[in-house]
């Protein structure tokens, strides 16, 4: 098996060559060493970033000359070169990120090893109990209240944020006549600038201690509520984002719905929401990945105790989300309790990668049905 | 055709935007690193500053001249942060002593402990000019400017020990927050305390209304640990109990724990956590069934400190009553701290900058103006003289 690749792999490669060699022989000389300097000295910026050198500014110095000048007096082959490293900072900088979080979070999932049949396994303590006691004996590391709480909350604004952003992105891609359009869209961009903290304020001086006294809660944090406001902050996100998925189904199709005799309606939700479904998820998606990130609502409206409610579904209890998590002890944590607010970070990290993943799947499912259509 | 030529005419309004602002951007990045070089070129020649002073003397307008001391910067706690504050306040006006209201007397007031004082100097340049720095003789012009930072006492002390800032400010013992050995501390940390906060325990109105004037320790551990979950249980009406404490590990829930809970690291059972006072102070005037400790400026309508007593002895909110929550002797109360770090060019760990901004608030008008005045506790005469003798020498 592995030596029937191998030729195809050499092959490649001196295709590859060849190809560069003429496009060094075709290239001016003097561009070629412009963007050669240009790139070079800012991977030696990187080099001297990461060394935390004082030096860095020399080289970083050097590629700003160096691109200018290209900049002026070969502007293609330089343009190529500076788009090509911008996406690379733009991966190196993710990069960077992820290895600073996972090198982090060892500690916490060293401390917390488990083992099972035999083998131990780091981590896995996060996992198989519930107790978070940073301060008191026995100090427990335990994810579980946290993703508990996160997948309540999520679970809750997603219910909210789908059907209604989805309506509301139908209503205004097909249904509202232009004018009523043009006011509401920008109205609803302007609900997604709203930052979030004033949302989390109104949660904490308003809806916390009504729902305290209408639902007779001791204090007044709760999941149910934390959800609907989160729901509400993504809302603008789906609406949005579903809007132009809808709008981007052409009009031929709706058109050919519309001539073999379907009302709008019928031609709605068989041929334009089919349509745009992969767009649509993929709003959804965005929604839920925004409700899961969503900070400071959280951290302010909740409780901040780890603990998982009883029963599990019960909506009533209001404890903590992994990113208030973070947000509440992020100033007063050290050593292994720092350590374990980064191995939440892993979670909340791994989980949007297996949604971002989720949502290219489904959008390439759907292209793949349709066929030809985006 | 008029409309696309309108977005046309649009998109290259919107590229000249962009130029411009990336001119604009450029010229400013320049005129930082212009600043921010001076700024290190100067402070060289001072007097052991910890090489901090890079990035504060580039946003640093205050200084007058480049080659002066550099800024004291501090951070922490937001407990310490209102004594800290106002005492960085006061220095930077550098008012005149004849004003009378912040600093010096005139013939309508003159400042708490001016009779100590009596000098014709400004209040910076006199507290400086006591370790050896030119006075400047200008109001807001102060011999060095100071800055404080909000944040955590765990903040607070990572900052000194990794040489962010000169000061940290925290509420707890910085053994507790660092989690390092007392041998440890006394070897990298000067410890200056500079104040002291009363816990006070505070209970919603309507629990106070309802009869709940007092407690006993004993009563407030098993609130605290989950024994007692009503309280009528305690004297007061048939109300189950919110319980509110601080955010894990903070300065203020470790010392809660060691003081009344007998242990740092004691069991709790809450019902909530917050980590700024100001959320305890609006959760117990929300609700009519809590209770929540926080530091005692934080007092208010809506809530009612309670008292507490311990080992047979009460400690009341008032400050007329035989044992107060004020007095030194009231197990929940700490000292408020502002350490300072010992290293190769400090090795007393306190330089002359900072023993000038510090020994501001060791004098009894330091003490009554930025310590009793926003309601924490002054020190006794004998801890401000042992407080004054970690600072170097006066000039």
């Amino acid at each position: 098996m592995s030596l029937t690749p191998q030729p195809d792999w050499r092959a490649s490669i001196e295709r590859r060559l060849t190809r560069t060699q003429e496009f060094v022989d075709d290239t001016d000389p003097e561009a070629l060493a412009v963007v050669l300097v240009s790139m070079g000295s800012l991977l030696a910026a990187f080099v001297g970033f990461l060394l935390a050198s004082p030096w860095t500014a020399v080289p970083l110095g050097v590629f700003l000359i160096a691109t200018g000048y290209g900049w002026a007096r070969h502007q293609a082959l330089v343009a190529r070169a500076v788009t090509f490293a911008m996406t690379t900072v733009t991966l190196v900088t993710l990069g960077l990120i992820v290895v600073f979080i996972f090198a982090e979070s060892i500690p916490a999932f060293q401390y917390e090893t488990a083992s099972v049949f035999g083998v131990s396994v780091p981590g896995l303590g996060m996992f198989t109990q519930a107790r978070w006691d940073a301060v008191s004996e026995p100090v427990r590391y335990s994810l579980l209240p946290m993703i508990h709480g996160t997948v309540m909350v999520t679970t809750i604004a997603t219910l909210v944020a789908a059907p209604l952003g989805v309506a509301a992105a139908l209503f205004i891609a097909e249904i509202a006549p232009p004018r009523v359009r043009e006011l509401v869209k920008p109205g609803i961009e302007i609900l997604a600038g709203i930052p979030s903290i004033v949302y989390g304020f109104i949660g904490f001086t308003i809806i916390n201690p009504w729902a305290g006294g209408a639902f007779a809660l001791n204090g007044g944090s709760t999941y149910l509520f934390v959800g609907i406001v989160v729901g509400l902050m993504a809302l603008p996100t789906v609406v949005s984002v579903a809007e132009d998925a809808l709008t981007s189904v052409p009009d031929v199709m709706k058109d050919g719905s519309l001539a073999l005799g379907a009302t709008d309606w019928q031609s709605m939700t068989s041929i334009t929401l089919p349509a745009a479904f992969s767009g649509v998820s993929a709003a959804v998606l965005l929604g839920v990945g925004r409700a899961i990130g969503e900070t400071m609502a959280a951290t302010v409206m909740l409780a901040g105790i780890p603990r998982i409610s009883e029963p599990l579904v019960n909506v009533f209890y209001g404890y903590e989300t992994l990113t208030s998590l973070i947000a509440r002890g992020y100033g007063s944590a050290n050593g292994v309790h720092e350590s374990a607010l980064f191995a939440a970070g892993v979670v909340l990290f791994v989980t949007v990668l297996c949604l971002s993943i989720g949502s290219q799947y489904i959008e390439a499912r759907m292209r793949r049905r349709l066929g030809g259509i985006e | 055709m008029s409309r696309d030529s309108g977005r046309q005419a649009d998109t290259v309004s919107r590229r000249k935007y962009l130029l411009t602002s990336a001119a604009v951007g450029a010229a400013g990045l320049a005129g930082c690193s212009g600043n921010s070089g001076d700024g290190s070129d100067g402070s060289d020649g001072s007097d052991g500053s910890d090489g901090e002073s890079g990035s504060d003397d580039g946003s640093n307008t205050i200084e007058s001249s480049s080659s002066g001391p550099s800024t004291v910067t501090a951070e922490g706690s937001s407990t310490v942060y209102p004594i800290s504050n106002k005492g960085s306040s006061y220095w930077n006006s550098n008012s005149p002593a004849s004003d009378g209201e912040y600093w010096g007397a005139n013939d309508e007031s003159s400042v708490a402990g001016w009779d100590q004082i009596e000098t014709d100097m400004n209040i910076a340049d006199y507290f400086a000019s006591l370790y050896g720095f030119e006075p400047s003789g200008e109001r807001s012009n102060p011999p060095f400017a100071t800055r404080v930072a909000l944040s955590h006492s765990g903040t607070g002390c990572e900052a000194v020990r990794d040489g962010l800032v000169d000061i940290g400010n925290s509420s707890g013992p910085i053994t507790a927050e660092l989690d390092i050995s007392e041998d440890e501390r006394d070897e990298n940390y000067v410890d200056h305390v500079v104040g002291r906060d009363g816990q006070p325990v505070f209970v919603s109105q309507a629990i106070y209304d309802a009869g709940v004037e007092q407690l006993t320790g004993e009563q407030i551990r098993g609130i605290y640990q989950g024994d007692i979950t009503n309280w009528s249980e305690v004297g007061g009406p048939d109300s189950e109990i919110f319980v509110v404490g601080r955010a894990e590990g903070s300065g203020t829930d470790t010392s809660f724990r060691l003081n009344m809970l007998g242990d740092a690291d004691a069991p709790m059972d809450v019902d909530s956590r917050f980590g700024q006072n100001q959320q305890v102070q609006q959760v117990l005037q929300d609700n009519d069934n809590a209770i929540g400790y926080m530091a005692l400026a934080f007092s208010g309508s809506g809530i009612q400190a309670i008292g507490i007593e311990f080992e047979g002895t009460l400690f009341e909110p008032d400050a007329d009553a035989e044992n107060t929550i004020f007095d030194s002797e009231y197990p929940l109360n700490r000292d408020l701290h502002m350490y300072t770090r010992i290293n190769e060019e400090t090795p007393d760990g306190t330089d002359m900058r900072e023993a000038a901004f510090l020994n501001m608030f060791l004098t009894e008008f330091g003490q009554q103006t930025f310590v009793e005045d926003v309601n924490y506790i002054t020190l006794p005469t004998s801890d401000i003289e042992a407080e004054r003798e970690k600072l170097p020498d006066q000039a």
